[in-house]
């Protein structure tokens, strides 16, 4: 167990969706709780419509809670601005969705290099690059470096997703369905592709997923259920 | 990989969908491109005539009712080494041979080789026949004449002594003279030739200039001299301080009119003048030469009475030594012997002396002076002394008193033979003598106050004629260059700006088209709305996803403005040929061509460009503004609100349309039933306010559609009206397009002007004046008298319950809307401001300061300073054609070459007067005394009498080229220019308006693209496929429906002032089929977007979901 203070502390969170009649809204989160340390992963399991989606967006700053608070890294995200939480996405978090959501027009060193656009730092792109390389010869696609995505599998755009997320060296890594879209042997690859960043890069892994399987991979398991966050066990996480 | 890499990505990617937004922005683009051009074109066109109609002209010296002499021009060509040309220029008709055809105002010119080397392009010809004439397109065109036909011209015959000066003669004037067509010479050929700035070529008719002297019985004279440039290579300008200073090295006494002879018998010299009366300038310089001269002033009187004994018609001569001495009193008078014996008088005799004076219109006053006689004299010596009466060009040369022709009427009766043998031995000696303080305020008059001015011997022999001469100022008589090259110039320059003309035309055009394009280039990004989240959830702040997609939108703006530029040449184009066919009237020539500025270009392709990227800027404004996971899995959200948004929404646009219905009604009820078309800008307002409240009302409907809830019956009608509002803005913005695009084509019409509506109330445009007529000639007569009538031989029966208001005009540029050249120097025209002033003619439409209505012409009687003139115009022309408002002025100079200026105190509204200042009649004399007559006229005639009137009339003053029209149509002809550029709006209008319906049409197209997966559900639940198509003709049908009858019902309002004025004519069949096109047009664009959209496999949508 870390002694260092937790990367993300999430307390009492709450989600409420207005309803279009006027009636009482619905709750999707409720007073959902859980800390994160630095390079753990953590699966979060549920069924469909539990709202483990929203407790991603809401984590990853895409969404806003309604109650409760979120701190990353000693900030408490709802005292910041748009323009400050971007700055957060872009720096401190990294997000996989379940569909690539790459840019057809660029190709995929492009593609992984977008993130730095966001940054107003100079030679951002420079500085990243060599970075951009590494990554995606660590994950098999040196070759395929001016590649459009539509010349690419569907494993390999998830790939190129991952190395997209982690381009800016984030703390925290969010993952949405990362292989639902997938075949069984390309998903079995993405989760130990998975697994293995979250040791070697050191960043923090939440997986929402409906596969067990790779829910076991990660060191702790969630499940959210009718809003409620229930922590069921602790693992070992994958032995490598 | 930087940002601008990314965005052109982007644009070679979804280069498909960009093609759309790309031809919006080069339609719009093109179309300001091209209104620019026209402008270019326009002034392209006038300068290229400036210059057609110059030739190589530098600078011109006009002296129009003045002669010099011809040699003139030979020798400062010779001072200046430059081509100059001496021309004859005289006012006349032109008949064919069979007077079957007739052109008035003809320009005829005796002119020489020297002058068509001053063409642009000489014509072919080496010199004019005697017996032959060469005349301009323009002339042959309305003579329907050619080379070799033959004609007769009627010129005036130019006289130095003006027709208004007393004894003048009044013998006709006009001199017929018969030639043979020569050539018909081309506008490049020097053909279109004139001085004045006007894009309507003149008649020109060129005869050989000794032919046309001599005719005109002014040999070896001329009245207008040219300026070339220098001679040789390099053709550098010449100067007018150099033509002005080769002037006064090179002219003479003679070429002011002016002789200086010695007098008989060793008397010493005198100078006299062809004009009879000296003009003051020259007279000031004759005593500025030499102190001890002396006037004279000789005038004919009528009688001479002491008692019961009279004398008739003699000579009597004002001066001062040697015969009147000088302490001789006013009031009294020398009579030599053979008077004394006639009237049997005595020192001390009170003789009374009858003369006439000549006032306006040639009106005859005689008026009685009486003297006491102081002396009698005997005949000889100086006394004796016929060269004392000037050369009166009706009495010179007379044989005997009968033969006299004084301009005065003579009782031959009362002349005795004693009379006569008094005139065949002394012939003018003059009976008597007055001081000349005492003639001079008996007798002087505008044209002088001497008649000639005596030098004494020791003056003979020394160099007098220098001397006089270099006292006299050439311009004070009327010899003065012109720089007529560089005023041309900047007429055209300065003309009217079609550019932004046609860029207020075609202003919808060209929202249709951005709007059109920035509603395709949103649907492209609508398509990316994944993008837009994935760009967010990177941590891409919203302002810079928007500037992402801005770099795309200024590349297809820059691509737009680049094609725009080729585009707008040919809408250019397009233009240019309207504006010299179909809408001809607003410009009056067909001769305008394509003329385009590499500035133009750019500027237009910049600006196109410009505004294309600001409007992408305003339609991704609100783009990127929701949540980033919203757009990741749903995509764009529809618009429906939710009910407290929309309760919000509804309450705020129902509150605008109330309240735009409340003004709208106001104004209405406040303004009334409108009477003929006044309050015509109350009621547009009105319409405009009712489609605003039309536009909130339908955004307010589509609110409360698109929130309603759940209902337990739907039906299909439903469904089609509900799909309307999940897309509230675009189908907002569809209605407003066309709402707006209806209404303003419909209601631009209440702009029309109307001439025939009310056309015989003195308020109208018209004045309440019948007729009005033009002249070659001037006519000197009053035609309101007997006497005037009579002259002509007209039957004062048939123009009994006839007047006529007179007008002198002073030739200038034409400064009305017919005129595109900016008028430099308007024709001017003096009246008797009183004759408009009692009949209430005319409304005014500002005046500089308030006065009664009755008396506002009067405002050209008042504050009159030496060098300011008031001025009375036409609204139109002093705004448009010159620029100026009430209250500015504008810089003349009299015949005298005196500058004054000329100050607008008043303009009346939508006028025949457009075109001309008008000056009280009495500044106009005092400033221009040479020039004579009447030329322009304003008739009242009872309604049925006027084409009896115009007949008696034109007939009677057929030789002075008397043109008359009804007043309704010099009216007409002005309202068609405003009433063509409206026209030119509305067609440009209505293409915008179809544009609009194209839009409805990609409108439809993105709307059932979008909803594919829907109507394919409906499609496996069981509609039909012609059910699919009606619901989506039904729902956009609406939006069409909804447009058109909005901006129809606004339009309505506005125009109703022309729909109820009696007399009105609305163009309902051009305005019904430009709705029934748009309509049309409408329909087909959704039916086959509707139908492109629907095609295919639509079930395959569900399986693809």
């Amino acid at each position: 167990m870390s002694k260092s203070p937790p990367l993300l502390v999430l307390e009492r969170i709450t989600k409420d969706f207005p309803s279009l009649s006027g009636a009482t809204p619905v709750q999707i989160l409720r007073n959902v709780s859980i800390k994160v340390s630095d390079a753990e992963s953590l699966a979060i399991i549920g069924p469909s419509g539990s709202g483990k989606s929203t407790l991603l967006n809401v984590i990853g700053t895409l969404d806003r809670p309604t109650r409760g608070s979120i701190t990353l890294e000693g900030d408490d995200l709802a005292k910041l601005d748009e323009d400050s939480l971007a700055l957060v996405r872009n720096r401190k978090i990294g997000f996989v969705f379940q569909a690539h959501h790459l840019l057809p027009q660029c190709s995929v060193l492009e593609n992984v290099l977008l993130p730095t656009l966001a940054s107003d730092l100079p030679n951002r792109i420079e500085d990243s690059e060599p970075r951009a390389r590494r990554l995606l010869d660590r994950v098999g696609l040196s070759a395929r470096l001016s590649h459009r995505p539509g010349q690419l599998s569907g494993g390999e755009r998830q790939r190129v997703a991952v190395v997209r997320a982690l381009i800016n060296a984030p703390k925290l890594l969010l993952a949405d369905e990362p292989t639902g879209a997938l075949d069984r042997a390309s998903a079995e690859n993405l989760a130990q592709l998975l697994v293995e960043l979250n040791r070697e890069e050191g960043v923090a892994l939440i997986v929402v997923t409906h596969s067990m399987q790779l829910a076991k991979r990660m060191r702790r398991i969630c499940e959210l259920t009718d809003g409620d966050l229930r922590e069921l066990e602790s693992t070992e996480g994958d032995k490598l | 990989m930087t940002s601008w890499t990314l965005a052109i990505r982007s644009l070679r990617f979804h280069a498909r969908s960009h093609l759309g937004s790309l031809l919006g922005a080069a339609v719009g683009s093109g179309v300001l491109v091209g209104a620019l051009v026209v402008g270019d074109s326009v002034r392209g066109s006038l300068r290229a005539m400036a210059i057609s109609r110059l030739g190589k002209v530098e600078l011109a010296m006009a002296s129009n009712d003045r002669l010099f002499r011809q040699k003139l021009a030979d020798d400062i060509g010779a001072s200046l080494d430059a081509t100059t040309a001496p021309v004859l220029q005289i006012l006349g008709t032109a008949t064919t041979g069979d007077a079957d055809a007739r052109a008035n105002r003809v320009h005829v010119m005796g002119v020489d080789q020297r002058f068509w080397e001053l063409a642009g392009d000489p014509p072919s010809f080496s010199a004019i026949s005697p017996d032959s004439v060469v005349i301009n397109r323009a002339l042959a065109d309305q003579l329907q004449t050619k080379t070799g036909e033959s004609l007769l011209l009627r010129v005036r015959k130019p006289s130095a002594l003006s027709q208004d000066a007393p004894l003048s003669p009044s013998e006709d004037t006009l001199v017929a003279v018969r030639l043979n067509v020569q050539a018909v010479v081309s506008d490049s050929e020097f053909g279109r030739f004139s001085l004045h700035a006007s894009q309507i070529p003149p008649f020109n008719a060129f005869v050989a200039l000794p032919t046309l002297a001599s005719r005109a019985g002014v040999t070896n004279q001329a009245n207008l001299l040219l300026i070339g440039p220098k001679r040789g290579e390099g053709n550098t300008a010449i100067t007018l301080d150099s033509a002005t200073k080769a002037l006064r090295e090179n002219w003479t006494l003679a070429d002011a009119e002016l002789k200086l002879q010695e007098l008989p018998n060793g008397n010493g010299a005198e100078l006299r003048s062809d004009r009879v009366f000296i003009d003051s300038p020259a007279s000031r310089a004759a005593f500025a030469a030499d102190s001890e001269a002396r006037g004279v002033l000789t005038y004919f009187v009528n009688e001479m009475r002491i008692g019961e004994r009279t004398t008739p018609y003699s000579m009597v001569t004002a001066m001062g030594a040697p015969i009147v001495p000088e302490e001789m009193a006013e009031n009294e008078i020398l009579l030599n012997q053979w008077l004394a014996d006639d009237l049997g008088a005595k020192v001390g005799d009170e003789l009374t002396m009858a003369y006439y004076v000549v006032g306006l219109a040639r009106a005859l006053e005689e008026r009685r002076e009486t003297f006491r006689v102081g002396g009698i004299i005997p005949m000889q010596g100086a006394a004796a002394d016929p060269t004392l009466m000037p050369d009166f060009p009706g009495l010179t040369d007379a044989e005997n008193c009968r033969d006299w022709d004084t301009g005065f009427p003579i009782e031959l009766s009362q002349i005795r033979e004693k009379d006569n043998a008094y005139w065949e031995e002394h012939r003018g000696t003059p009976k008597a003598f007055v001081t000349l303080a005492a003639g001079q305020r008996l007798w002087g008059n505008r044209f002088g106050d001497l008649t000639s001015v005596r030098f004494g011997d020791q003056a003979v022999g020394t160099d007098l004629e220098r001397q006089i001469r270099d006292a006299l100022d050439p311009a004070s008589v009327g010899l003065q260059f012109e720089p007529v090259r560089e005023s041309a110039l900047a007429a055209s320059s300065q003309s009217q700006d079609f550019g932004q003309l046609f860029l207020g035309f075609s202003f919808f055009l060209i929202i249709a088209a951005l709007m059109l394009m920035a509603l395709l280039f949103q649907f492209g990004i609508e398509q990316r709305t994944s993008e837009v989240g994935v760009l967010l959830a990177l941590g891409f702040k919203p302002g810079k996803v928007r500037l992402l997609f801005l770099r795309e939108g200024a590349v297809i703006g820059i691509m737009g403005g680049l094609l725009g530029v080729f585009g707008g040449t040919g809408y250019a184009r397009a233009m240019l040929y309207g504006l010299s066919t179909v809408w001809r009237d607003a410009v009056g020539t067909s001769a305008l061509s394509y003329h385009a500025s590499p500035a133009t270009l750019i500027i237009g392709g910049v600006s196109g460009a410009g505004v294309a990227i600001l409007t992408i800027w305003l339609a991704l404004r609100k783009q990127a503004r929701q949540p980033a996971h919203q757009l990741l899995s749903e995509g764009p959200a529809d618009e429906s609100p939710s009910l407290s948004g929309a309760g919000w929404t509804k309450r705020r646009t129902d509150l605008i349309s109330r309240l735009c219905l409340i003004a709208a009604g106001g104004l209405i009820v406040l303004t009334g039933m409108p009477e003929g078309l006044a309050g015509a800008e109350t009621f547009f307002f009105a319409g405009t306010l009712l489609l605003a409240a039309g536009i909130a009302q339908c955004a307010s409907i589509l609110t409360s559609l698109g929130a309603s809830g759940t209902s337990a019956k739907i039906a299909f009608a439903h469904l089609a009206v509900r799909n309307a509002t999940r897309k509230r803005k675009r189908s907002l913005a569809t209605i407003g397009l066309l709402a707006c695009g209806s209404f303003l084509v419909m209601s631009i019409g209440v702009f029309r002007l109307e001439s025939g509506a009310g056309a015989a109330k003195r308020s109208s445009g018209t004045g309440g004046f019948a007729l009005i007529g033009e002249a070659t000639h001037p006519v000197v007569q009053d035609l309101n008298t007997q006497s005037g009538r009579d002259s002509f031989g007209i039957d004062s029966a048939n123009l009994a319950g006839v007047e006529v208001v007179p007008f002198r005009v002073l030739d200038g540029e034409d400064a009305s809307c017919l005129n595109l050249n900016r008028a430099q120097k308007p024709r001017l025209l003096g009246v008797q401001p009183e004759l408009l002033a009692k009949r209430g003619a005319f409304t005014f439409a500002k005046v500089v300061e308030e006065a009664p209505l009755e008396d506002r012409w009067l405002l050209l009687k008042s504050g009159k300073q030496a060098t300011v003139v008031p001025a009375i115009g036409d609204q139109a022309s002093i705004q448009w054609a010159l620029g100026k408002k009430v209250g500015d002025t504008l810089d003349y100079t009299d015949e005298q070459g005196n500058e004054f200026k000329i100050r607008i105190v008043a303009s009346v509204a939508n006028s025949i007067l457009q075109g001309s200042l008008l000056i009280d009649e009495s500044a106009f004399i005092e400033r221009y005394p040479s020039t004579s007559g009447y030329r322009m006229f304003l008739m009242d005639a009872p309604g049925e009498k006027m084409e009896i009137v115009s007949k008696v009339l034109s007939r009677a003053l057929r030789d002075f080229g008397l043109e008359i029209e009804p007043a309704v149509r010099r009216l007409a002809a002005f309202n068609a220019v405003q009433n063509t550029y409206l026209s030119t709006f509305q067609v440009l209008g209505g293409l915008g308006l179809l544009l609009g319906s194209v839009g409805l049409g990609v409108v439809v197209l993105r709307n059932v693209l979008e909803r594919r997966s829907e109507l394919a559900l409906l499609l496996a639940v069981g509609f039909g496929s012609n059910a699919l198509r009606w619901c989506v003709l039904s729902e956009h049908g609406v939006l069409l429906l909804l447009g058109l009858g909005v901006g129809a019902v606004a339009a309505f309002v506005a125009v109703l002032p022309a729909v109820i004025a009696p007399g009105a004519q609305l163009p309902y069949v051009s305005l019904t089929l430009t709705l029934a096109l748009v309509l049309l047009s409408g329909i087909v664009w959704t039916w086959v977007a509707a139908r492109f959209a629907l095609r295919g496999k639509l079930l395959d949508a569900l399986r693809n979901e």
